[in-house]
């Protein structure tokens, strides 16, 4: 049973937005819902943000793709765009809850819940993607790599809501690639979740991303090891190495789901996997478009 | 503590009114008015017994309030089969004995339904991904598998209600 | 061919219509249309809500528990403590008719003082609806100390371990001894020893335990409820000091069981809460209390050390079985007796020593769980087939081979089995049904594995079985069956409903039953250990064919020839030789009628009796009979993480005679998911006794994403003891599989995870431990696979 809370039902984003400085936003519901009947979550206020009108939306041109603060996962996943626009958030939403909880779940949500096992986060910081904060006298962007502050503690403000998202569109010379490690293949927790975005010029890897899930307080990048990769010329023992320092700069915990060690040895496995296969996928000759 | 209030819905079709507090699940609320085949098994979104549709998308009922589905059409299991001539989804549980103890069956069908109307070409991949957020502890899913595919073909093949 | 080729043991003039048959069950259109009513589906007018307070702690005293606050509050009708209650107890053991002395296994119904496992009961509330029962919960003070607990075998075991119930921590033992071990391992050439361990795991019935009940005007304690076990209303009635008859358990289509409900749950909370409110009460658990409220598959320890011969002739084995019983004794003893039986697995040999212990400890207590301790042995015996197959280098098929039992030998307990033992013919058609092997490229690896087994079915023979049943024919013809048997999802009643169209010549759809019951249906005893079909199928049988025989009987008059002339089928009553010479069973029935032929019968099927088995040497009859079978699994795994995803899944069972075949393979699939879920992910993880995670999110079974091809081969004796010649296939189906999927790891990886679950965690740690041979190290880039 869920403990009791008052709940608004604004219909619009300024409504939405007078309610915020003290009221907890109420998205999806997937996570909310389930730490108010466990008590771990103890608002007193709800405020619902599904009445909002255009807030589920996907943009996706040819530089840039944007969404709104109520897409779903079930909507980056019924987006063909989206396949090629951001393949990891993409694979994240396949491996994402099950599907009731993907038609519910958004994105913005799933950044806010601040987890560090959090599906969609190593994604969009591999993507290197925005996040707009909006409050009623205004936007601010934040990029997502400097959003969050701590454990489940980020950089929103109490009178904020996510209200978009947006990443440039990986160009052709670029592979972006995430997988989950879990224990089971369905609706699980993630032991590990990896994303690797790779741009290939030549021989050389001109941009490299690594962010990690669910071995650190918060979802993070590994940018000493993004490091090695940028500017160098790809080659097996680089990438070794920078799945090497990814694994070092792993601070992950022991948990019901896998130890420290495990989830270090994943990580370094995984990195090496991921980069290899992004950077095989690409071609050698650079596609100047 | 919040204020009852009656928020009126179409459930299968039918305008109703719904007594809820802003504190109580769609769950809650359809069990209490009846419609006693979305199961409880969790209550936390992890099983899908609680599935229905809202506008025809699948959601766990346990994690929607009941207020924010005022003026929305609510679909359970029941309202699937509407019609004297059951719905391709449940003859083919019926016929591919993919029914065991039956406490998943209702919201697996509401799932699949949902899939079934996006392709009727589902492919194994397909039909996996839409009920990774049903449980099932009797059958192996195997036989829900082949009874998805039973009633995509049906319905491929204009065997359904419409 | 060999010994082993199947053959029919058809009667000759036997002609099944119904029987065999892939029938729609009968239950299916309620179900898939959801209209079928559980027992969380009921309410009645003034019902109340009931609610467990449960104990945070595993091992603690109870100083103090203050419920005024929560009795003060508007609507709540009562709380209920261990003040209220008479100082009795309840039993947990084995329900049922059997009038047999039962083993010692009370425990208090409510926390008195000690608290000895997490979520034992403190307090129980009545209300008018469920918030107030909830904000009655919380307003229950209490204050509780915590004591020094055991937590694990080895610990319970020690000098100075708390004593969970006095007088101390083993709780049942057995003993099993047939020839001499000394002499069988001074004929082996070799001898193999390993130790293999299970974990706790859940049920997970979708279903959560729930019930209502109402006091009626004769002062019967009425109880609806999701159970395996309608006949618990006796130690119900025990426990409330009220007579037996003064308790009525109605059953109804239960959302799975799998042992979970075969213990006492809501029912003794809901009986103790009617009688104090005298108003309906319903109790429904939350997942959370699903989880601390029933009790859990027993973790084992296994050792097996094993004698065999350059050959691979075993010639002699010693097991030593352990396992968690928890903090109450409830099935421990029967379930370690299953395994100390079924350890030997489906081997000849001659020289046999086992010992069993069930232990106390302060964890979640353990009981029934399809498989009850078979199963624990089937992932030893079965794992250390492998490892001896390996150690000699022989083929592991046919070390099995070498030493299956084959149709007539004896039970290491020398028992003879008198039915078909086609544990060969099993293993080779699932193996071949594996087909070509799957490509994998580096660093993924693929596996394969086979388990064999010898599991029961039918109750332990000296609990004296027996099940009774009711078939009718109405004066339109149509059938009615009657039978206390409970409906788990197996499709139990359908069953028995063909078992009667079968006899009586009718259709499926003309048969109607009425089951679970404790005051109208005929008594058939629970829906466990793989009986409901064995027992209560042998029961309507014997009642639908007494009664054939008497319509039969009745039509020769009729028809003016002789009895033996005449068969029913198809609503008819014909002359074989002159179908045309015909009269419909409508017409049968209502002549009979009016004639005052009795168009009913009431039979009781008895299982086999015996006296227990000798205390010192285990030797004697223990089951009815066994089922045979294997399964076998193709799996990948990736040896740098460790994922191991299961391919295909093949189960190949004598089933003796598929009532159903398409009940059957439903089964057999979802044995072989419920048992992959025990090999590579399910896990209750107790912390100083405390269940971390009462959750379907942390506590992992498989989903449709886990599926992996499934095939299903049903083989038919026809020798079994069941209606038709009929085995049982419902734990069976279970058995073999985790350590079929635990084979096949260890073929892919070339060594072995000893202890279930086979996370990827475990299984990256024995690589790394194994990589003394080079090639792996520098597939591994030469850096250690993990830290420690």
């Amino acid at each position: 049973m869920l403990s009791e809370f008052d709940l608004e039902m604004p219909s619009d984003l300024q409504a939405s937005l007078s309610s915020l400085p003290y009221a907890t936003p109420l998205g999806g519901g997937t996570n909310l819902l389930v730490d108010l009947r466990a008590r771990r979550e103890k608002s007193k206020r709800l405020v619902w943000l599904g009445n909002i009108q255009a807030f589920r939306e996907i943009k996706i041109n040819a530089q840039q793709v944007s969404i709104g603060g109520g897409t779903t996962l079930s909507d980056i996943l019924h987006s063909p765009a989206m396949a090629e626009a951001a393949p990891s958030l993409f694979n994240a939403a396949r491996v994402f809850g099950g599907q009731m909880v993907r038609n519910r779940a958004t994105v913005a949500g799933n950044i806010c819940s601040g987890s560090p096992a959090a599906d969609t986060v190593p994604p969009l910081l591999s993507l290197d993607a925005t996040i707009c904060l909006t409050n009623a006298e205004g936007c601010r962007s934040v990029p997502l790599d400097q959003f969050y502050t701590g454990f489940k503690t980020n950089l929103r403000r109490q009178d904020e809501l996510i209200t978009g998202l947006s990443w440039l569109v990986p160009n052709s010379n670029t592979a972006n690639l995430f997988y989950k490690l879990a224990r089971r293949k369905g609706d699980a927790i993630s032991v590990v979740g990896v994303a690797v975005t790779v741009t290939r010029e030549g021989d050389r890897c001109t941009h490299a991303r690594i962010a990690l899930g669910s071995v650190g307080p918060t979802v993070f990048r590994a940018k000493d090891a993004e490091a090695i990769l940028a500017g160098g010329l790809l080659s097996e023992k680089l990438i070794n190495d920078a799945a090497q320092k990814a694994m070092e700069q792993s601070k992950p915990i022991d948990d019901l789901r896998a130890s420290a060690n495990y989830r270090r040895h994943s990580v370094r496995v995984l990195t090496r996997r991921l980069i290899t296969q992004a950077w095989h996928s690409l071609p050698e000759k650079t596609a100047h478009t | 503590m919040s204020l009852e209030k009656a928020i009126p819905v179409k459930i299968n079709g039918v305008p109703h009114e719904l007594l809820a507090r802003a504190n109580e699940t769609l769950l809650d609320c359809l069990r209490q008015h009846g419609q006693f085949e979305v199961k409880n098994g969790c209550e936390k979104g992890d099983c899908g017994a609680c599935a229905v549709q809202i506008e025809g998308e699948a959601v766990d009922s346990c994690l929607t309030l009941t207020w924010t589905v005022e003026g929305r059409s609510i679909t359970t299991l029941e309202g699937l089969n509407d019609t004297n001539k059951p719905h391709p989804l449940i003859a083919a549980f019926m016929e591919q004995g993919a029914v065991q103890c039956g406490y998943c069956t209702p919201g697996i069908i509401v799932a699949a339904e949902e899939m079934l109307r996006e392709t009727l070409n589902p492919t194994d991949d397909d039909i996996a991904l839409a009920l990774s957020g049903n449980l099932c502890r009797c059958t192996g899913y195997t036989k829900i598998f082949a009874a998805i595919r039973q009633a995509a073909t049906v319905l491929r093949e204009g065997g359904g209600n419409d | 061919m060999t010994d082993q080729t199947p053959h029919r043991q058809t009667e000759a003039n036997v002609v099944l219509r119904q029987i065999g048959k892939p029938l729609e069950r009968s239950d299916a259109e309620g179900k898939a249309t959801g209209r079928t009513r559980y027992a969380g589906d009921y309410t009645m007018p003034s019902m109340l809500h009931g609610r467990v307070l449960r104990s945070e702690l595993a091992s603690a005293r109870l100083k103090h528990l203050d419920a005024s606050a929560a009795r003060n509050l508007p609507g709540v009708l009562c709380v209920l403590t261990a003040d209220e209650l008479p100082d009795r107890l309840a039993a947990t053991d084995i329900p049922g008719q059997t009038g047999q002395k039962r083993a010692s296994t009370d425990r208090q119904i409510l926390v008195r003082e000690f608290i000895r496992h997490h979520g034992e009961p403190l307090a129980l509330i009545a209300a008018e609806t469920p918030a107030i029962a909830e904000k009655a919960h919380d307003l229950i003070e209490y204050e509780i100390e915590p004591l020094p607990g055991v937590y694990d075998i080895d610990s319970a075991l020690g000098p100075d371990a708390p004593i969970v119930t006095e007088p101390d921590n083993i709780v049942g033992q057995h003993k099993i001894r047939k020839g001499n071990v000394d002499k069988g391992f001074a004929e082996a050439d070799h001898i193999i020893e390993n130790t293999f361990k299970t974990q706790f795991i859940e049920h997970a019935f979708l279903e959560p335990e729930v019930g209502l009940a109402w006091v009626d005007e004769n002062g019967v304690i009425n109880i609806r409820m999701s159970t395996q076990v309608i006949e618990h209303f006796r130690f119900i009635a025990d426990a409330l000091g009220v007579p037996h008859n003064k308790v009525r358990i109605l059953g109804a289509m239960v959302g799975g069981g799998f042992g979970g409900k075969e213990d006492i749950t809501v029912e003794l909370y809901l009986a103790l809460l009617a009688q104090a409110t005298r108003r309906p009460v319903r109790l429904a658990y939350t997942r959370e209390d699903s989880f601390l409220g029933h009790g859990k598959r027993h973790p084992f320890v296994i050792s097996h050390k094993t004698g065999v011969t350059k050959q691979g002739k075993i010639t002699a084995l010693e097991v030593n079985i352990r396992a968690d019983s928890g903090a109450y004794v409830f099935l421990s003893p029967y379930v370690l007796l299953y395994s100390a039986v079924a350890a030997p697995g489906p081997y000849r040999i001659d020289n046999v020593k086992i010992d069993s212990a069930a232990i106390a400890t302060n964890n979640m207590y353990t009981s029934a769980f399809r498989g009850f301790g078979a199963a624990q042995a089937c992932v030893a015996y079965e794992a250390q087939m492998d490892e001896i197959a390996k150690a000699i280098g022989i083929d592991r098929f046919e070390l099995r081979r070498r030493n299956f039992m084959r149709t007539g030998d004896k039970t290491a307990t020398g028992q003879t089995v008198e039915s078909a033992i086609w544990s060969d013919e099993c293993m080779t058609r699932a193996l071949e049904a594996l087909g070509e092997e799957t490509k994998a490229e580096e660093p993924v690896k693929i596996g394969r594995g086979v388990a064999t087994y010898q599991q029961s079915y039918g109750r332990i023979t000296w609990l004296h079985d027996t099940a009774e049943a009711w078939v009718g024919i109405e004066i339109d013809g149509t059938v009615i069956v009657r039978s206390g048997v409970t409906d788990i999802g197996g499709g139990q009643v359908s069953a028995l409903s063909q078992i009667a169209a079968e006899s009586l010549g009718v259709g499926l759809e003309d048969v109607i039953i009425y089951h679970s019951d404790s005051a109208v249906t005929p008594l058939a005893g629970t829906t466990t250990a793989t009986r409901a079909l064995y027992m209560t199928g042998n029961a309507v049988h014997k009642a639908s064919s007494i009664l054939r025989g008497r319509m039969i009987d009745f039509a020769a008059n009729e028809l003016d020839v002789q009895p033996d002339e005449v068969d029913l089928a198809n609503g008819q009553a014909f002359v074989v030789d002159d179908p045309s010479n015909f009269i419909s069973l409508t017409d049968l029935a209502a002549r009979g009628a009016s004639e005052g032929l009795q168009r009913s019968e009431l039979a009781m099927f008895r299982a086999p009796f015996t006296d227990p088995i000798d205390k010192e040497t285990g030797q004697g009859p223990v089951f009815p009979d066994f089922t045979y079978g294997c399964h076998a699994v193709e799996v990948s795994v990736d040896t740098e993480t460790g994922e191991v995803t299961v391919l295909k899944s093949v189960g190949a069972h004598d089933i003796g005679q598929a009532i159903n075949p398409q009940a059957v393979e439903g089964q057999i699939e979802g044995g072989a998911l419920m048992g992959q879920g025990y090999a590579l992910s399910e896990e209750l993880i107790y912390q100083e006794g405390k269940l971390v995670s009462p959750s379907f999110s942390e506590y992992l079974i498989p989903t449709s994403m886990d599926m992996p091809e499934i095939k299903t081969i049903i083989l038919e004796s026809r020798s079994g003891l069941g209606p038709f010649g009929a085995k049982g296939i419902g734990e069976p189906s279970f058995t073999p599989v985790a350590p079929a999927i635990a084979n096949a790891v260890a073929d892919a990886i070339g060594t072995r995870v000893f202890e279930l679950p086979i996370t990827p965690e475990k299984v990256v740690k024995v690589l790394s431990q194994s990589q003394t041979n080079g090639d792996l190290e520098q597939k591994l880039n030469k850096t250690p696979l993990l830290e420690d």
